[in-house]
């Protein structure tokens, strides 16, 4: 079948292209003051086509007044991520046979936690906030610059290899839970950027950015969703530099955060007893004043015989063990970050 | 579904989810399988640890993973979202990785510690009874029909996401949770926050933040008229019931919602006694209207 929308492909003529029939539901929005309202659209586009090019040909064929971000049309540049069923998608990466083989609808709609501006154009400003809050640039840590240039391993490179590979396109905040529930959150994506720094061995800032980065709406607000690592269309996994970042922060020290106290209870429970010591948790990540302000809550909890004894605590068998292996770790562990070094003068 | 499996109740059911326990080794009887302890297991090394000290978490993984092998059991069974979550991330490294799994395994043994070759499968309760054979196995002893009751399936995070690690079902569509509750005679309530998170990762370090997430799911449940919620995961559980009133508080208004785990769920329409699905231990208890629906023994009696 030949072709007449140039547009599904570039390459009109040179090869038959399958056609197919797909509808799309919209989320329409003009701005501010209108009320939202979800259309649906028909179109005949290529077999191969993306969720993009079937947005592309409703806009040329039935609707010119659609609004939404393209550029490279190959999961680069990062503009065209969208809700498709409710889930962040790049839209030029996502195929849309497979919905039309099974007979699904599928609704497209902004993504979550920005503002929308226009139908599926969000505004991205807040994101670039987070991302410049966390200084996103190379910071050599007082050195000037360097006569020679910094000798980076492939191991050490590897270090921070996934979350050099984000876009920026938003995906992993639209469903970001703990964003949602506190909108100053840095969120996934700036702090996958920040850990990009954190994890580089040329930067001499990282214990700066760390402590900066243990406050409020930092590391220890991410709840572990994992709708970050499940959504990014690049496999950054955001949330597990999130982790990196924590256990950066604890290997420094900086565990003044209670998020961070809330770790170094299970740390020591399961050295001290092999499990989580329940009752010991609360006074020690908020602190003995606020946990004595806990306690009727606390003694509802006992009542239901959900507070362990705190003088008989729960102890694995062969506890030894896990104390052996311990102490064995933490003699491997490095002590201090990883630094690259310089290449000799004339090397 | 296998003859034995290893299991592993994880920290919460050994604790103050006591209830979650008892109602697993009893609903797992009905159905034929054998429960092996593993007697000195610790914490899996979930989240914090994880987070802190990645390779002592590793280490006290592979611990656990070695000391399942040893059961002559081929699945390690866990009733929690986190530990399923961290002991297969835990065993993918270790089994797509030889030298790391030869590293992990040196350690263990300088520490005294048997091994692990790499052999054992994780799985949670919920994927065993809901699929295959073992979903056919439930339907056999579900001779209690709780007709009536409108359960609100939760899922929680760490079961569901990420797929690659996860990859039982559909993240954004799954249906395991919905296809036990019909098996039960109940009706399953759709809510969009049953994927979502019920904040317990921050609830002592993040309150504020944390029950932002919290009232969600109790909201739209409460909203969509379930009697009940049921859940996979006990940190979930404690969320939701532990800290339902103080999310009633931020929410500004009354939930009153039994949140139940999935075996006592699934326990109830076996009609496993209520003195092994122990729901007294929950903070939200169950009015009269809802012991009836889930055909508990003592009301059935009182008829």
């Amino acid at each position: 079948m030949a072709i007449e929308n140039a547009h599904l492909t570039t390459l009109q003529g040179a090869y038959d292209v399958e056609l197919m029939e797909v509808t799309l539901r919209v989320r329409r929005y003009a701005g501010e003051g209108s009320r939202p309202e979800t259309r649906s659209y028909t179109v005949e586009v290529a077999t191969t086509a993306t969720l993009l090019d079937a947005l592309d040909v409703v806009k040329d064929k039935l609707d010119g007044t659609l609004a939404y971000r393209k550029s490279c049309r190959m999961a680069v540049c990062g503009s065209c991520g969208m809700r498709m069923d409710g889930g962040a998608v790049l839209a030029c990466k996502t195929a849309m046979k497979p919905f039309v083989d099974a007979g699904h609808v599928v609704t497209v709609s902004p993504m979550g936690n920005l503002p929308v501006i226009k139908d599926l154009v969000v505004d991205m400003a807040p994101f670039w906030q987070k991302v410049h809050a966390v200084k996103p640039f190379l910071d050599t840590g007082g050195v000037d610059d360097p006569e020679t240039e910094w000798r980076v391993t492939p191991r050490q490179s590897a270090l921070i290899a996934k979350e050099s590979l984000c876009i920026m396109c938003g995906c992993c905040v639209s469903e970001c839970n703990s964003m949602d529930s506190d909108p100053d959150f840095l969120g996934p994506a700036a702090l996958a950027k920040a850990y990009r720094f954190v994890g580089d061995v040329r930067d001499g800032d990282a214990r700066e950015r760390l402590k900066e980065l243990s406050g409020a709406h930092g590391i220890w607000d991410c709840t572990r969703c994992y709708f970050c690592n499940q959504r990014c269309p690049k496999g950054v996994d955001p949330r597990d530099a999130i982790a990196k970042l924590g256990g950066e922060a604890f290997r420094e020290g900086i565990a003044r955060d209670e998020g961070a106290k809330h770790a170094k209870v299970f740390v020591q429970s399961t050295y001290k007893g092999g499990y989580l010591r329940e009752t010991e948790l609360v006074p020690k990540t908020i602190g003995p004043i606020a946990a004595i302000q806990q306690l009727p809550f606390a003694f509802q909890l006992a009542r239901a015989g959900k507070v362990p004894n705190p003088l008989a605590p729960h102890k694995a068998k062969d506890n030894a063990e896990v104390k052996r292996l311990w102490k064995l770790l933490e003699a491997q562990a490095p002590k201090h970050r990883e630094r690259a070094t310089r290449a000799p003068e004339g090397a | 579904m296998d003859e034995r499996y290893a299991y592993y109740p994880g920290c919460l059911a050994s604790l103050s989810q006591k209830e979650l326990d008892s109602s697993t080794r009893a609903i797992t009887k009905r159905l034929d399988v054998e429960l092996v302890d593993m007697p000195s297991v610790t914490c899996c090394g979930a989240g914090d640890i994880h987070e802190a000290k990645p390779d002592y978490y590793l280490h006290l993984s592979a611990r656990i993973l070695g000391q399942a092998e040893r059961s002559g059991c081929k699945t390690l069974l866990t009733i929690c979202n986190v530990c399923t979550l961290n002991l297969r991330q835990a065993n993918q490294r270790l089994t797509e990785d030889p030298a790391e799994l030869a590293r992990v395994n040196d350690n263990l043994k300088s520490a005294g510690i048997a091994g692990y070759d790499g052999g054992i499968d994780v799985r949670h309760l919920l994927w065993e009874v809901s699929s295959g054979d073992g979903f056919e196995r439930f339907k056999q002893i579900a001779v209690r029909s709780l007709e009536g009751l409108k359960v609100a399936p939760f899922y929680g995070c760490q079961i569901l996401r990420p797929a690659k690690l996860l990859g039982f079902e559909d993240p954004d569509r799954p249906s395991s949770l919905e296809r036990l509750i019909e098996a039960c005679g109940a009706e399953a309530i759709d809510y969009p926050a049953k994927v979502k998170c019920c904040g317990f990762p921050i609830v002592l370090a993040r309150e504020d933040v944390a029950l932002g997430e919290l009232v969600q799911p109790l909201r739209e449940a409460t909203e969509a008229g379930a009697d009940v919620m049921v859940t996979p995961c006990p940190l979930c559980h404690l969320s939701l019931d532990a800290w339902q009133a103080k999310a009633a508080d931020v929410a500004g208004m009354e939930f009153k919602l039994p949140v139940l785990h999935l075996a006592q769920l699934l326990g109830a329409a076996a009609g496993v006694e209520e003195s092994q699905l122990r729901f007294r231990r929950h903070i939200v208890r169950l009015s009269d209207d809802v012991k009836e629906k889930l055909r508990l023994p003592s009301v059935v009696s009182a008829d």
